[in-house]
């Protein structure tokens, strides 16, 4: 199935034609998707109602979108989010925008598609507390969800771990950014964007070395860094991606964020640490946050010598990576 | 007869050592270039960098596992193939770069 990109989208990536440096900014004609789980209409929409519905938590007051949720940047606009109970996750909640695009999922990248991740936060005691062996005999026990899910994914079983996490994943897929001013100027419309703007682009791609790591469609080439967030060593604290395996290179590395919508989900960084784009601009290109003694501090984190007014320009360009809110028609009645 | 089968012993053992092949991989554009390769056990691979920033070229496949380390600009690593078994090489920066390494 193609997903309608909008009428903006559509004109951008078939009758007009980038210039050649600006290329790799367009957004690519197809949304991946897995073989076993291609987007339809049903799935989409089962997807859907699973992600709005609060009772895929333990205390059916938490759904998906209570964390990543559409008004707000799908995120939740906190440093860290609230969890059941009383808890807080340890980590920022990352946007679902986009994450069609990506090849690992989570702030450490421990998922390798959305199928795989779909099912983590629900079952974290800090995020919904849902262990799965409840959650599938409780939707189970809904007869509108066994026959959406008969329906979105014929002999597959009906409902169970895998089609659940199918489902969740197919809505994601669809969530998508929208035609922000900068894919207009990216394709010669160079008035779409301020000159402050136009000139923090420059900065941006040259002097700053931003695109080293915000590249490509998505401001993101998925690659992991240790910022230097954080003084010394880690002991006692998140150490990223290297909790996955002990790898020299993973020691306190942290998935880079898409830039797609970045003045909607703040604060930022993997700890939510930082409020404003011109804090985190300034933290990336001055060579992070502690200068000195981070272990395995990232070599594309340096102090790239800007001045005041090319962070401000850097910012201004930032912020035209802000498209509108994509269409959605949010669920109020689920199935029964 | 028994000569025989000694020469044709250091034969096999010539040519095993002749054949051993060095092959270059490139990163560039945050790729492997090329992205597949077909070795034999024995052969070598020499990674380049020509990108301005690091790489990490690694693999967690047991038979053939190494981790070359943060490789700047310009520097040159090495891996040796131990095993007969085919693998993937990554980046540990950059997952979505991918060597499909296969051994015969
Ligand atoms: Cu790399």
């Amino acid at each position: 199935m193609i997903i309608k990109l909008g009428l903006s989208a559509l004109l951008i990536s078939s009758t007009l034609f980038a210039t050649s440096d600006m290329s790799k900014w367009i957004r690519p004609n197809e949304v991946p998707q897995p073989k076993d789980n291609k987007l339809t209409k049903d799935r989409i929409e089962l997807g859907k109602l699973l992600y709005f519905d609060k009772r895929l938590s333990a205390s059916d007051k938490i759904s998906c979108a209570t964390c990543h949720a559409p008004k707000r940047g799908w995120t939740d606009l906190v440093p860290v989010s609230k969890a059941v109970g009383a808890g807080r996750g340890p980590r920022n909640s990352p946007t679902v925008l986009n994450t069609a695009y990506l090849r690992r999922l989570f702030w450490d990248g421990r998922a390798k598609s959305l199928e795989q991740q779909a099912l983590g936060p629900i079952e974290a005691d800090v995020e919904m507390n849902m262990p799965l062996e409840v959650l599938i005999p409780k939707l189970q026990k809904i007869q509108g969800y066994v026959k959406l899910f008969n329906k979105a994914y014929p002999n597959e079983g009906g409902i169970n771990n895998k089609t659940l996490a199918k489902a969740i994943a197919s809505f994601e897929r669809t969530v998508l950014s929208t035609t922000a001013p900068f894919d207009k100027y990216a394709m010669g419309d160079t008035k779409a964007i301020s000159k402050k703007a136009a000139k923090g682009y420059k900065v941006f791609i040259g002097k700053a070395h931003c695109a080293d790591c915000h590249d490509k469609f998505n401001f993101t080439d998925g690659s992991f860094h240790n910022i230097g967030l954080k003084d010394g060593d880690l002991q006692g604290k998140d150490l990223g991606r290297y909790n996955l395996k002990r790898r020299a290179a993973w020691y306190g590395v942290f998935k880079t964020p898409t830039l797609r919508d970045v003045t909607k989900s703040g604060p930022y960084f993997h700890d939510g640490s930082v409020k404003t784009l011109t804090e985190a601009a300034t933290i990336c290109a001055s060579g992070g946050r502690y200068k000195n003694g981070v272990k395995n501090k990232s070599t594309y984190i340096e102090d790239r010598h800007l001045t005041q007014t090319e962070i401000s320009q850097i910012v201004a360009f930032m912020k035209t990576l802000t498209g509108p809110d994509m269409k959605l028609k949010i669920p109020t009645k689920f199935p029964q | 007869m028994k000569k025989i089968v000694t020469t044709l012993l250091v034969a096999g053992a010539l040519s095993v050592t002749l054949s051993a092949k060095n092959w270059v991989v490139n990163q560039k554009g945050k790729t492997f270039i090329p992205s597949k390769l077909t070795v034999h056990v024995g052969d070598t691979i020499t990674f380049d960098n020509s990108d301005p920033f690091a790489h990490n070229a690694y693999t967690d496949d047991e038979a053939n596992e190494f981790d070359v380390g943060m490789q700047p600009t310009g520097k040159e690593t090495h891996m040796k193939i131990k095993s007969k078994e085919s693998f993937n090489v990554e980046c540990a920066i950059h997952p979505n770069m991918l060597l499909e390494v296969t051994v015969e």
